[in-house]
């Protein structure tokens, strides 16, 4: 019962989150884009800025991230994986933009719902049942970090930088993702430090779990279905 | 290392394909409740009319400007002429949202023309009110993009000019009072267009035109006069 009340705040918490950024994520990213624009060059300390930004009130990469610490206690070993995570996403942030990749913002996004998906399936044991493997989940999570590199870099491309000053640019957004992740990190690590030393824990893992991968499943569809109807332009 | 995965749960295969359905099912139901209809105005299912979430949705907008392209300065209508005065109250500033700013616009086909002149009464500064000038295409199918043209956008208490619209649409104005007393904003306009009846889209306020300020807003009556001083 106790476990069914947690699933429930959990729930209401999470898409009270989820509305806030969405109705928030518009207008702001105009007004971001608009600075960028207004502003080419070297600018070190904005995009420090907007690459916090993107990370901490990017749910995708959070609901990633909190799937991924969900059963690591030692910090050592959130350490590890946060590494694996920073590293693949930073690979294809910089090469993605220097390099002038175009990849379908859509489609990431919707892999990087599946990324979600699979982390939450993880934490529920589901690989050795399902497939008869268990997925090196190191190995896993510096893939999908990949993934979410491509995710990050078509925001950046979507400010249309200016050729001025870009590499700096780059790397100070770069740097920013990790500042934001670990400003992101702290607290979701602090919340469930707090949660696991309640008895309500192990009742809740698997509801907590389920929602993750619940929400994983909404993001997926919502950018497939943005990519049918929207995309492709 | 050895440790892959230290304190996970393990379900087995029936507890953990109850959970894939449930999730799944649990995402259906957002994705077409929710968001499906609020991000691109698909609602297959009806569910998103029921919850209201339907109402979210706005057609991506294209901006265009209106200072290029021109064509004959005489031309000829076959819509008639006509001529009116719409008068539109504005509570002070700090009042309900819906009182204080308003849209007022009319419908006009490609190449039509009015000119207009609007005037404030009411406020102690004459750059009071802020208005926008703009027009736009309606747009009320999903995948439908809304071509949107941003005629003038300042603070004044007067303006006077003539418009011909660049694509067929609601052309007209966004009046925001700034000042700390109700004032009324007189609009005339001639040409050809045609009035937007009330509650529909460019005329959501419901004004009435050709009548005085105190009845042209009939889904809100008139303020109660003011108490008397304690």
């Amino acid at each position: 019962m106790i476990g069914r009340r947690y699933a429930i705040a959990i729930g209401l918490g999470a898409a009270v989150a989820l509305a806030a950024t969405a109705a928030l994520a518009h207008g702001v990213a105009d007004k971001d884009a608009a600075f960028i624009q207004a502003n080419p060059g070297l600018q070190i300390v904005p995009f420090l800025y907007l690459g916090a930004k993107h990370m901490v009130t990017g749910y995708d990469h959070l609901l990633f991230l909190a799937g991924v610490i969900f059963f690591l206690y030692r910090l050592r070993e959130v350490a590890l994986y946060v590494t694996m995570f920073s590293l693949g996403h930073s690979i294809t942030l910089l090469s993605g933009v220097l390099a002038n990749l175009h990849v379908d913002p859509f489609l990431v996004d919707a892999v990087i719902g599946l990324s979600v998906v699979y982390k939450a399936l993880d934490n529920l044991g589901a690989y050795p049942t399902l497939i008869g493997v268990q997925p090196n989940p190191k190995l896993m999570v510096l893939l999908f970090g990949l993934v979410h590199g491509f995710g990050l870099a078509t925001k950046l491309q979507d400010l249309e930088l200016s050729k001025d000053g870009l590499v700096p640019n780059i790397l100070a957004f770069n740097v920013g993702v990790e500042l934001g992740q670990i400003v992101a990190l702290s607290l979701i690590l602090a919340a469930m430090t707090l949660w696991r030393s309640t008895g309500s824990f192990r009742r809740g893992a698997v509801a907590a779990n389920v929602l993750i991968m619940t929400a994983g499943f909404v993001l997926m569809g919502q950018q497939l279905a943005g990519y049918f109807w929207e995309g492709a332009a | 290392m050895a440790d892959e995965q230290p304190h996970g749960v393990k379900l087995a295969r029936p507890k953990l394909l109850a959970a894939i359905a449930l999730a799944a099912v649990a995402a259906l139901l957002i994705l077409f409740a929710a968001v499906l209809p609020a991000e691109y105005g698909r609602d297959p299912t009806g569910l998103g009319k029921a919850t209201g979430l339907a109402r979210l949705w706005a057609p991506k907008e294209v901006k265009l400007d209106p200072n290029t392209g021109a064509g004959p300065l005489a031309r000829e209508y076959p819509a008639g002429w006509r001529t009116d005065v719409i008068e539109i109250p504005l509570k002070a500033f700090a009042g309900d949202p819906r009182d204080v700013q308003i849209e007022y616009k009319v419908r006009m086909r490609k190449g039509a023309t009015l000119i207009y002149e609007w005037e404030v009464a009411g406020a102690q500064h004459a750059n009071d009110l802020y208005y926008d000038f703009h027009g736009h295409t309606l747009a009320s199918q999903p995948g439908e993009t809304m071509t949107v043209a941003t005629y003038k956008q300042a603070q004044a208490g007067r303006a006077a000019g003539a418009l011909t619209a660049p694509f067929d649409g609601i052309h007209g104005w966004f009046f925001q009072n700034g000042a700390l007393t109700p004032v009324v904003v007189r609009v005339r306009v001639a040409g050809f267009y045609e009035l937007i009846p009330a509650g529909q889209p460019g005329n959501e306020a419901g004004i009435v035109a050709n009548v005085p300020a105190s009845q042209s807003r009939p889904a809100v009556p008139p303020a109660p006069p003011a108490p008397t001083a304690r």
